[in-house]
């Protein structure tokens, strides 16, 4: 396992290399003015001019370039051209609210998505079956920014169970926490359930037709020892494969989740750097970014080794 | 769309909410949400933006300050200067300072020193980003530990407006900054009546009250600024109790609608974000002072009035905003007159009309309007053609001098030079090495503003200031359209201590007189 995993990552670096160059060009390819945002709309011809070559936004771009792949090798992300504060000191004062609205999301997607998905291949074309996929649809079509409004007039401002403002940040009970982090997490949640209900329920369907279940079955094996034993385990690829593409949607779609409730996160950090046009901090994250979905990617193929004997390290 | 339907669901939610949900009982901290997403910095004097510059003017004094409630420079008033004397000749300015002023935490008291090192500080290009405001200083000298005397290289009968408390006049402290570094610009250290307690990204900035302040113990316990992009999140936060005072949209509907509900009292206050067409001279036909003209008659401001609403935005006459010091509009707004806009395009060998391309933004504050100003000029002939872009995009491009027409929106200092020279000096005029933005190009009243800035005699400035506006008037280098006001929400539990007309910085003056009820 570990020379698949030493492979994986020799493999990442053409793969990272490309992307690079291709966050260097993109962020470029955006036009408006870094110096214009810092010094605002007052601020003279000859100011912007000495603040863009104090930036080095007036070197010729393959200087640009070349110095930015060896301070990313060097681990330097550079600096916010609007804050002067790190990337990565940027990064960390909002990695962990992130890292914890997609792990409960998707904590939240297993929970309700695996059990549905199951309930309506099992009772397939039945009530249950119909129910589930109309629930799953609602889930994919409602738009995040509705569902989280709908969220804070039901649960917050009617019912009063829960905080409009979640996520506060600062000296907070690990309740008072957890009541902030519910709303946010069962929104973004719900896209996550919709998605495992329907690959766990297609999966199952696919599984149960197989002959080795249809064996299990007329040797009298109990109903939830073939569903958890024989069908489900050998339901677990596509899922897995959809839980770590569905990653990076999560990620896309927690921007507007946290500026509907008011969280800090990557979403909100990448919607400021691109308004402000930092060019610094937009291709630090969206290297970061990068390297989280390879990351996925790789602990996606790993856990199908966990799930399935048959799937080799090589 | 999203707005649209973002709007349907806060209206859904107003109806639902009857009143503000009680709040636990707690300390009188008050709880102020703007619209931004986050603080940059709060070094006063690299701090831009409004969200920015609302936390800087609660922690810093300036010489001479705003009386609180009003953005009127005719009110300016001591601050950390008790007194001052100009000379004759407006170019020697000698100020007073108070004894016993604190710097927050163990900073120790505020000298001369401090204050020479401060305006030294806002002048350098390299530590200012309002430098280009006090160029005309040349020198500053404390004459002793309570006397600072500056001199200007030209007379300037309006200095105090620069060393109020505003952008380049505030007062830091010289040890905390040189001690600090580039952490002054997260560890605020001034002399004002809340002082910088923690930031916590995205979230919020948490102040403490002053207890040694020089005018008094503030009678609140402090301010938390919560970081609420969202207009609906703010809106339902503040329903739900979890917020005082709330940066409201700024919409006739809204502001309607929030009086009738009654929960929540609405301030409607100055400088607003004067809103002006500027007309680009050096793009045919606009070259041509007969379609500049003809495209003044074509617009009805009045319908952009009633659209955006009367309270809210208000219609502009003069090219400088009503209000500042110097405004004149005795010469009459254009009028809306189709027949003679048509009249003057024929006139000017036109007679099929005319197509003009304009890159405009697609934010909710400029979209709207232009595309109302598009169907106006469309019954006259005049065919606008609109290449919508993102709000950063527009900037970049309207520098570029890629539009024939620029509608823009800015407050600045209440002042008619500040307006005169940025947009209509011919030396500012975008893709000059000077420019600033002049879009129209406009360059028949260079005369006027420049006498105007060095005249010390503050009568002949304001005669020099009228007849600037009056001849861009003339040469209709661009079209004054409406003013949009700031509007806040708050609860009936908090009182400002003062009545609130106006507020430089856009945003609300909370001084050691504002006070907030039990909850």
């Amino acid at each position: 396992m570990t020379s698949f995993v030493l492979r994986r990552l020799l493999f990442a670096i053409p793969t990272l290399l490309v992307m690079l160059t291709a966050i260097f060009v993109l962020v470029r390819m955006v036009p408006g003015d870094a110096a214009q945002v810092v010094l605002g709309d007052q601020a003279s011809a000859a100011s912007l001019a000495a603040l863009r070559a104090k930036l080095g936004l007036d070197q010729p771009v393959y200087v640009q370039y070349v110095s930015f792949l060896l301070n990313v090798a060097r681990g330097d992300l550079g600096q916010s051209l609007s804050s002067g504060r790190s990337v990565i000191e940027e990064v960390g004062q909002v990695l962990p609210s992130t890292i914890e609205l997609t792990a409960a999301a998707i904590g939240i997607g297993l929970l309700f998505g695996l059990p549905l998905g199951v309930a309506a291949a099992l009772s397939r074309n039945g009530w249950i079956d119909y129910v589930s996929r109309v629930v799953s649809l609602i889930g994919l079509s409602f738009p995040a920014f509705v569902s989280g409004i709908l969220m804070l007039i039901v649960f917050a401002i009617q019912l009063g169970w829960f905080p409009v403002l979640g996520g506060s940040g600062g000296r907070q009970s690990f309740a008072e926490h957890l009541r902030g982090l519910a709303l946010p997490a069962l929104n973004l949640g719900l896209i996550m359930t919709a998605y495992v209900m329907r690959v766990t329920r297609a999966a199952m369907l696919g599984v149960l037709t197989e002959d080795y279940i249809r064996t299990a079955r007329a040797k009298g094996v109990g109903p939830v020892r073939l569903v958890a034993r024989h069908a489900l385990r050998n339901s677990l690829i596509p899922i897995i494969t959809v839980v770590g593409l569905y990653f990076g949607t999560l990620i896309g779609n927690s921007v507007l989740t946290e500026i509907i409730f008011n969280r800090p996160g990557l979403g909100k950090l990448i919607l400021g750097a691109l308004n402000s046009r930092d060019y610094t901090l937009l291709q630090g994250l969206m290297i970061i970014f990068a390297i989280c979905v390879i990351a996925v990617n790789t602990l996606t193929d790993l856990a199908y080794g966990l799930v399935d004997p048959r799937v080799k390290y090589s | 769309m999203k707005a649209r339907i973002m709007a349907v669901m806060l209206a859904t939610a107003a109806a639902f909410s009857v009143a503000p949900l009680p709040a636990p009982a707690q300390a009188a901290v008050l709880r102020i949400s703007p619209n931004g997403t986050d603080i940059a910095t709060l070094d006063p004097h690299r701090a831009v933006s409004t969200t920015d510059q609302s936390v800087v003017a609660w922690i810093f004094n300036g010489l001479v300050r705003f009386k609180p409630g009003s953005a009127e420079s005719a009110d300016l008033e001591p601050d950390l200067a008790e007194r001052w004397e100009a000379s004759d000749d407006k170019k020697a300015w000698t100020f007073h300072l108070r004894r016993n002023v604190k710097f927050h935490g163990d900073w120790g008291e505020l000298t001369a020193d401090d204050v020479a090192f401060s305006l030294k500080r806002a002048a350098s290009r390299d530590t200012s980003t309002f430098a280009a405001s006090l160029a005309n200083m040349l020198s500053v000298e404390a004459l002793d530990s309570h006397t600072v005397k500056v001199t200007l290289r030209e007379p300037d009968a309006s200095f105090l407006n620069l060393v109020s408390n505003y952008r380049g006049g505030y007062i830091v402290s010289r040890k905390a900054v040189e001690a600090l570094g580039n952490r002054f610009a997260t560890s605020p250290v001034g002399t004002g009546p809340f002082s910088f307690v923690e930031h916590i990204t995205q979230q919020r900035v948490k102040l403490a009250a002053n207890k040694a302040y020089f005018r008094g113990e503030p009678k609140i316990d402090g301010i938390d600024y919560r970081f609420i992009p969202s207009d609906s999140s703010r809106e339902l936060a503040y329903s739900s109790g979890e917020l005082d005072i709330f940066y409201a949209k700024r919409e006739q509907k809204w502001v309607d609608q929030a009086r009738r509900r009654g929960n929540v009292v609405v301030d409607i206050f100055r400088p607003g974000e004067y809103r002006t067409l500027h007309i680009n001279r050096t793009v045919a036909p606009l070259d041509d002072l007969r379609v500049r003209q003809a495209l003044a008659h074509a617009i009805d401001t009045a319908q952009i009035e009633r659209f955006v609403g009367i309270d809210v935005g208000p219609r502009g006459c003069s090219v400088v905003p009503d209000g500042y010091l110097g405004s004149d509009c005795s010469y009459g707004a254009y009028t809306f007159d189709p027949a003679k806009a048509a009249a003057l395009l024929k006139e000017a060998g036109h007679p099929n009309g005319v197509t003009i391309r304009a890159t405009t933004s697609n934010i909710s504050a400029h979209l709207p309007a232009m595309e109302i100003i598009q169907a106006q000029l469309a019954k006259v002939g005049i065919k606008l053609e609109l290449n919508v872009v993102d709000h950063p995009t527009y900037h970049d491009q309207i520098r570029k001098n890629a539009s024939a027409l620029v509608f823009y929106g800015a407050a600045r200092f209440p002042v008619a030079d500040t307006y005169l020279s940025e947009f209509y000096a011919s030396k500012s005029a975008v893709g000059k090495p000077t420019a600033v933005a002049n879009f129209s190009h406009c360059a028949v009243a260079d005369a006027e503003i420049d006498a105007a800035r060095h005249e010390p005699d503050q009568a002949k400035q304001i005669a020099l200031w009228h007849e600037a506006q009056r001849k861009i008037h003339e040469d209709v280098c661009a079209v004054p359209i409406n003013d949009i006001l700031q509007v806040w929400g708050r609860s009936s539990k908090v009182d400002y201590g003062y009545p609130l007309k106006g507020a430089l910085n856009l945003s609300l003056p909370i001084t050691e007189v504002t006070t907030l009820a039990e909850r």
